[in-house]
């Protein structure tokens, strides 16, 4: 837990509230009643970091696909770097892995400048890279004893067919199992090596819902052990479901970066709460004039934006003391793709298209 | 150099060949039918060639009309040497296939035949066993004017008769030629396929970003894929031998320039290979760059017929193509035991495979752009 001091914006009380790295905390003036919302950001030590990336940049002729970005990712955490196809996410992984060459910019892994030492980071990585396919002639087994024979550091293979749900699999050629297995196998893959650090690429193109769901649950479980998770995705939902820290890349810049909370505070628009077929035509004008952001949509649903989940009660209670007939509400918190959309007014999904 | 993780990988390339039975096919199977196929073809084959040199040591009225008998039949062009020429040398300095040599005492021993039942005398058939097709259609047409010069001369008994004289000191079937040729060419389809589908391949699969990203040396991994295509072609030519020796009874000489020439030949296709492998995105386009160049060079080449077969143009044109040189050393090797020609085709064989496998190494990137 971490103190903050704050000072309220309309009294200008002084205030202390505590909370963990990451979390957002509702805050309260005890001079004013004013409501506010103070973020803990997260604080970064030399030591905690695992990758930490510097003003880089690619280009491919007339094409800038990476235009000097920097970020920093934690030890133990699920980075996700999200965006839609051809937005400069596995031209930004690759140069982290070193296999494609930026032209300015620096890459530290584990602290190490990887111009100089990747030599030595390579024991402590794992990758995926995008669309791997391995040898189709090998049984899963025999492909996880080829690749941790190719490292110094070894895991044991027992342990990664079991947390990886490979047992039945084991000894059926890699040609011969489905889509969603041929991506464990390759996180397995990526885990001969007991890696500090695991990048995995799009692990889930290509998968249909139930195997993508699969794949999530393993690198959930990589997170739970402590690993540090590199995962590119132009999926919103696999970055919700999996990281702690989400960078949005558009058109080669990082356009937001943070925790899912954190882009939702400072680029959502908090949580909507939508009045269904109500009877009255007057009720946008009745929540305004009680201080709520309201707006009737064009199906004739009225939105009502909502700071607070205290603020829900509010509006129930306007609508019944203004005797106010509706068929049903909903309350839908502010994701990724409205993000998504607010920053650069496209949809993710058609951006990736 | 970590020679763990060389055998390592080598291991795991020759376990997943042995799985690949299409491969295996390709590679084994193929070069057997193949030779099974031409041995059978070329044992009884027909062909018709014209040029036919003598030189006639006897120089009498006899001899001259032999030859005037030649020089009527319209499929030959004959032509005189002196007497005073080394046949093996002249046929090598004028890359002829046959010539036949009329003994000195032809007329003497054809008058004694007059009186003499038992005499009998036989002009030299030299030839040259690589050339089996030109061979044998100027043996069957001198082994025809002979009958009938024998039914003019001496009423059909068999007095002039024909010695053959292989310019090797022994005597070779077409099959032993043509075992060489199919070493080279196979060689040649296996390291060139294998190199282009393992980069092109590898590359689409990711598998060697993955590589790249590991301890594993770029450097140890050529090394440990060039160990395996020596593996491949160390097998795929002793089938070959085993196969020709069993089936055709094919004679050859193992020396310690058969091992240089199979070794060089591995890292010269694979240089090739590993070249077209940089530029080839698919594997559609893979199979078919492979194609535009093994094809081409195996019909170009010498590998199942003799050049001389071919237009002046085309035999130029064999000259600059690596696998003539591995064709002809490996003959020379094998076959001639002749070393001034292994000697001079190895050395080619050598600069090209310094040459191809230096550029492939270089080409073969791991980096992307």
């Amino acid at each position: 837990m971490v103190e903050k001091t704050v000072s309220c914006p309309d009294c200008g009380k002084t205030l202390t509230c505590s909370g963990n790295p990451g979390e957002v905390v509702k805050i309260t003036c005890s001079s004013c009643n004013t409501v506010g919302k103070v973020t803990f950001k997260r604080s970064i030590s030399t030591t905690d970091v695992a990758i930490e990336v510097s003003n880089l940049k690619k280009i491919y002729g007339d094409l800038v696909a990476v235009n000097d970005i920097s970020f920093s990712i934690k030890k133990g955490e699920v980075f996700a770097f999200l965006g839609p196809n051809g937005a400069g996410k596995t031209t930004t992984v690759e140069m982290i892995e070193s296999i494609r060459q930026p032209i300015a910019g620096d890459i530290k892994i584990l602290n190490k400048d990887i111009k100089t030492s990747f030599g030595e980071v390579k024991e402590k990585i794992g990758i995926l890279p995008q669309e791997f396919r391995s040898f189709e002639k090998l049984t899963v087994r025999e492909t996880l004893v080829y690749f941790s024979k190719l490292y110094t550091k070894k895991a044991d293979i027992n342990d990664i067919i079991n947390a990886m749900d490979l047992k039945d699999e084991e000894n059926k050629l890699y040609k011969d199992l489905s889509g969603g297995l041929k991506q464990r196998v390759g996180v397995a893959i990526s885990l001969v090596n007991d890696p500090d650090i695991l990048f995995l690429d799009e692990p889930t193109t290509g998968l249909d819902p139930k195997a993508r769901r699969e794949v999530w649950e393993v690198i959930a479980d990589l997170r739970d052990k402590g690993k540090t998770v590199f995962l590119t995705t132009h999926y919103m939902e696999e970055a919700e479901f999996l990281a702690d820290h989400i960078a949005i890349i558009h058109k080669g810049k990082i356009i937001a970066e943070g925790s899912l909370e954190e882009l939702i505070e400072k680029h959502g628009e908090g949580s909507i709460l939508r009045i269904k077929n109500c009877a009255s035509k007057n009720t946008v004008d009745i929540l305004k004039e009680n201080g709520f952001e309201a707006y009737a949509e064009r199906n004739g649903d009225i939105a009502v934006k909502i700071d607070f989940k205290e603020r829900v009660l509010d509006v129930l209670s306007i609508l019944k003391h203004e005797c106010i007939d509706y068929e049903n509400i909903d309350i839908r918190r502010s994701n990724l793709e409205e993000i998504f959309l607010k920053l650069t007014g496209a949809k993710l999904s058609e951006a990736a298209a | 150099m970590n020679f763990r993780f060389i055998t390592h990988d080598l291991i795991m390339g020759i376990k997943t060949w042995m799985r690949s039975p299409g491969t295996v096919f390709w590679t084994i199977l193929f070069p057997v039918l193949l030779i099974l196929i031409f041995g059978a073809i070329f044992s009884g084959a027909d062909e018709v060639e014209y040029d036919l040199h003598v030189q006639d040591l006897d120089d009498s009225f006899s001899s001259k009309m032999f030859i005037d008998v030649l020089h009527n039949i319209s499929a030959l062009n004959v032509e005189i040497i002196s007497n005073d020429t080394d046949i093996s040398e002249y046929m090598h300095d004028e890359d002829l296939s046959v010539v036949l040599q009329i003994p000195e005492g032809f007329e003497k021993t054809l008058h004694q035949s007059i009186s003499d039942d038992n005499v009998t005398v036989n002009v030299s058939f030299y030839f040259d066993p690589s050339d089996q097709t030109t061979t044998s259609v100027l043996r069957s047409i001198v082994a025809g004017v002979l009958n009938e010069f024998n039914m003019d001369a001496t009423g059909g008994r068999h007095v002039i008769g024909m010695n053959d004289v292989s310019t090797l000191g022994e005597d070779f079937d077409f099959i032993d030629f043509f075992i060489p040729g199919m070493i080279g060419f196979t060689i040649m389809t296996s390291c060139i396929y294998g190199s282009i589908e393992r980069n092109t391949k590898y590359r689409k699969d990711g598998i060697l970003r993955k590589l790249l990203t590991m301890p594993i040396t770029r450097a140890e991994w050529i090394l440990s894929k060039m160990l395996f295509m020596l593996f491949l072609s160390f097998v795929s030519t002793a089938v070959i031998l085993i196969v020709g020796t069993l089936i055709w009874g094919v004679s050859v000489k193992i020396n310690i320039f058969f091992f240089i020439l199979i070794i060089a030949t591995s890292f010269l296709f694979s240089g090739i290979g590993m070249i077209i492998g940089r530029f080839v995105k698919d594997q559609e386009t893979a199979d078919m760059a492979g194609g535009a160049v093994t094809f081409p060079m195996m019909f170009l080449a010498g590998t199942f017929f003799s050049l001389d077969m071919m237009p002046e143009f085309m035999q130029l044109i064999a000259q600059v193509l690596p696998l003539y040189y591995v064709n002809e050393g490996l003959r020379n090797a094998m076959i001639y035991s002749d070393m001034d020609k292994t000697l001079y085709f190895t050395a080619f064989v050598l600069v090209f495979a310094a040459v191809f496998f230096i550029i492939g190494i270089i080409l073969t990137k791991w980096k992307e752009d």
